[in-house]
């Protein structure tokens, strides 16, 4: 009897600690986490950070919806802390920097942003960066003689001042409602050693109500200044004429506008064989009258 | 024309008077209420799932209800071939079949406002097409078309059966549903000379103004099919080819109902060999008719064989449909025109077997318009289930299908039994004029 009692105790004890360590790893099942980070920066607008994350699933990364990724600006303190973004279904989401950071930010000339995964359940505590060098892209639109060329110059900063910066590929574009188009016949352009490219603009493309379309230059994956454009609006489009005749009355068009000769004439059709149709009902209407008085003559 | 000049009034009256069932009559009638109850669980199941249920598809979303619709509004054609156009034309021996056209009419039209009530996934929606809906749609010239033509039929029965009412006052029992219903519906007809020429004026008008209307239901139709740009469809060709399609099949359906009626209600006297004779004569001219504009939808096509039209036609000719599609021409067509070319195929019998092959291959017909189309897009179907591809329609199709049918069939039935299926008063009439003339 005391045997089987020591027994029995020896067994619990085995599968609390054998529960035990199974919940420990649980607990650490923790999956591993890849974050990128992205730079963005349009003309003189603040700059907008990027940050995707993925995790490894059968050999592939697949995006992760849902993360939490705090932000940091140089630093990984309060003081640098952009803020938190939680991804969306395609495991990417993005943050402008805060106006807060402004003055700070006009200020340098490297600079890194950091992203970090921390206290998460599913995934293990992650943190990722990019440094980068400011630069800015400058457009000149002109035209003489017909002739409209646009002229693009990339410059970095330095402690002496802004320097141009050669041998860099330079993509010349139209931006247009979903995406861009090449504004000139090859994909990018390289900056000469005054960091310029330039190429003559001979397409037409459709603009606004004005002719206006939006020219840009752009810097794409650098590893150095990240992605960086310049736009700028000007009328060398073919200015676009709404197209309203939907609000016409046509064959295609709502039933409050229909075509004026397909309300008239199968109207007058209906009208005229509908009232043949009353006339024929009030003729048998009469033809009962007729009897019911038929009948009381011969009461 | 007929030959009951020899015939007494008392002894029309009787002989046309509708007859209770006999047994073949009670079991042919329950067997459509069956039929009619199937089809009505068969939709309860559709109402309930939606039109997954059926065999229609994506690319097949037109299956053997608008097949059947086609059909429907095509045999009521007949009401005005028959009526109308006969009535028009002085065809004196006519009178023993007009209202046997005109109850096809009115049942076939009928169901074909309710069939196209099946195919819609919502029909509750039905109220939004009086609504919302657009004169610029041909569905809504279809809707239209179809209620004036229903109505038009409904008066054009009911008016020349003013006479018989009281006939049938007279002779049903006092206080009894029936006579009470006879009596609502005509007990005010004292057949005065003012009511006489009232009527004859309102059916004169009928017989005039149904004729574009029900040649305008035909058309219309087509037009639902001919304003789409599909191959099989886009022809300038449809109003006519299916207006002389619909005179074929509503003489088919004729002449099958003469028979049916004549056996049933031994009407040897009233509806002779000679009508037989003659309607078969007039199928032959239809069927030819008809096949004349069915060797011009199909063989121009096939002249050119453009890259789009080609699946369409070679399906029919020699692919999927093909079975289908030589049946129906041969059996629709090919067959009654040679058989009716001879006087001894322009017996009754003959004459019914080849109004059943009319009626059956213009069924067939009209599925081989509707979805062999359908499965032709101009753009290759890709990346869809197989039986995307294909269209087989499922029980529950069958079931309402069929029912659909039964129920036409039932209202005919039906009719008979409650009222004379050939005009005696008119037949009276006839009958003493005749006598008159010999004399």
């Amino acid at each position: 009897m005391k045997q089987s009692a020591y027994f029995t105790i020896i067994i619990v004890v085995f599968l609390l600690s054998t529960v035990g360590r199974l919940h420990a790893q649980d607990e650490n099942l923790q999956a591993p986490i890849r974050i990128a980070l992205a730079y963005y920066q349009t003309d003189e607008a603040l700059p907008l950070i990027k940050v995707t994350a993925s995790t490894k699933k059968n050999k592939k990364f697949v995006p992760v919806p849902g993360a939490e990724v705090n932000l940091f600006i140089n630093e990984e303190t309060v003081e640098g802390f952009m803020g938190r973004v939680t991804t969306h279904d395609q495991g990417s989401a993005s943050m402008t920097l805060p106006s807060k950071f402004k003055t700070r930010w006009d200020s340098l000339i490297s600079f890194k942003f950091i992203g970090t995964v921390t206290g998460n359940k599913q995934f293990e505590d992650q943190a990722a960066e990019i440094e980068l060098t400011k630069a800015r892209i400058t457009l000149s639109l002109t035209e003489e003689d017909s002739i409209r060329t646009i002229k693009a110059s990339l410059h970095t900063y330095t402690d002496s001042g802004l320097v141009s910066v050669p041998e860099t590929d330079l993509l010349l574009v139209v931006s247009r409602l979903l995406s861009d188009i090449g504004a000139g016949e090859e994909e990018f352009y390289t900056t000469d050693e005054n960091g310029e490219v330039s190429i003559p603009f001979v397409y037409k493309f459709p603009g606004d109500g004005a002719g206006n379309i939006l020219i840009g230059a752009k810097v794409e994956d650098h590893e150095l200044y990240g992605n960086l454009k310049a736009t700028q609006k000007i009328p060398w489009g073919s200015p676009m004429k709404a197209d309203h005749s939907f609000a016409k009355r046509s064959l295609w068009a709502t039933r409050d506008k229909t075509p004026i000769w397909l309300l008239i004439f199968p109207n007058l059709l209906i009208i005229g064989v509908w009232g043949t149709i009353i006339y024929l009902i009030n003729l048998v209407l009469k033809i009962r009258k007729l009897g019911k008085t038929s009948d009381i003559s011969n009461n | 024309m007929n030959n009951t000049t020899s015939i007494s009034a008392d002894k029309i009256t009787s002989d046309l008077l509708p007859k209770p069932f006999g047994r073949p009559g009670k079991i042919w009638t329950s067997v459509l209420i069956v039929l009619c109850l199937i089809g009505g669980i068969a939709y309860f199941r559709q109402l309930q799932q939606g039109l997954v249920v059926t065999g229609m598809r994506d690319y097949a979303s037109w299956g053997i209800y608008i097949s059947n619709f086609v059909f429907f509004v095509a045999i009521s054609l007949v009401g005005s071939l028959i009526s109308a156009i006969f009535r028009l034309t002085n065809v004196g021996w006519s009178t023993p079949l007009t209202r046997i056209a005109e109850i096809i009419a009115v049942s076939a039209i009928l169901f074909a406002s309710l069939i196209i009530i099946v195919d819609m996934g919502r029909p509750e929606r039905l109220f939004n097409l009086m609504l919302h809906g657009r004169l610029q749609s041909p569905i809504v010239w279809d809707v239209i078309v179809i209620t004036t033509y229903l109505v038009l039929s409904l008066l054009f029965l009911y008016i020349p059966m003013l006479p018989d009412l009281p006939i049938l006052i007279k002779k049903s029992k006092l206080g009894s549903g029936l006579n009470k219903m006879y009596s609502f519906l005509g007990s005010f007809w004292k057949g005065t000379q003012a009511q006489y020429k009232l009527s004859n004026k309102a059916v004169l008008i009928i017989t005039i103004i149904i004729i574009p209307v029900a040649l305008a239901i035909h058309t219309v139709t087509s037009w639902l099919f001919a304003t789409t740009y599909r191959p099989g469809w886009d022809s300038t060709n449809f109003g006519a080819y299916f207006v002389s399609g619909a005179f074929l099949v509503g003489a088919g359906g004729v002449v099958v109902a003469m028979y049916v009626f004549r056996k049933a209600y031994k009407l040897e006297a009233y509806i002779t060999e000679r009508h037989f004779d003659r309607m078969g004569k007039i199928l032959v001219m239809l069927a030819l008719l008809y096949l004349y504009f069915n060797i011009n939808e199909y063989l121009v096509p096939a002249f050119k064989m453009k890259k789009a039209e080609e699946h369409h036609l070679m399906g029919l000719f020699s692919g999927e449909f093909s079975m289908i599609f030589w049946s129906a021409i041969l059996i629709g067509m090919v067959i009654p025109v040679i058989v009716l070319l001879f006087p001894k195929g322009r017996k009754p019998r003959t004459m019914f077997v080849m109004g059943l092959f009319v009626v059956v291959g213009a069924w067939f017909k009209r599925f081989l318009i509707v979805t062999p189309t359908l499965l032709s897009p101009f753009l290759p179907m890709y990346d869809v289930p197989e039986n995307y591809m294909h269209y087989w329609p499922t029980w529950e199709e069958w079931s309402i299908t069929v029912g659909s049918l039964a129920g036409a069939l039932l209202i005919i039935t039906l009719f008979a039994r409650y009222f004379p299926i050939i005009p005696i008063h008119e037949t009276i009439e006839e009958s003493a004029n005749n006598k008159i003339e010999q004399l």
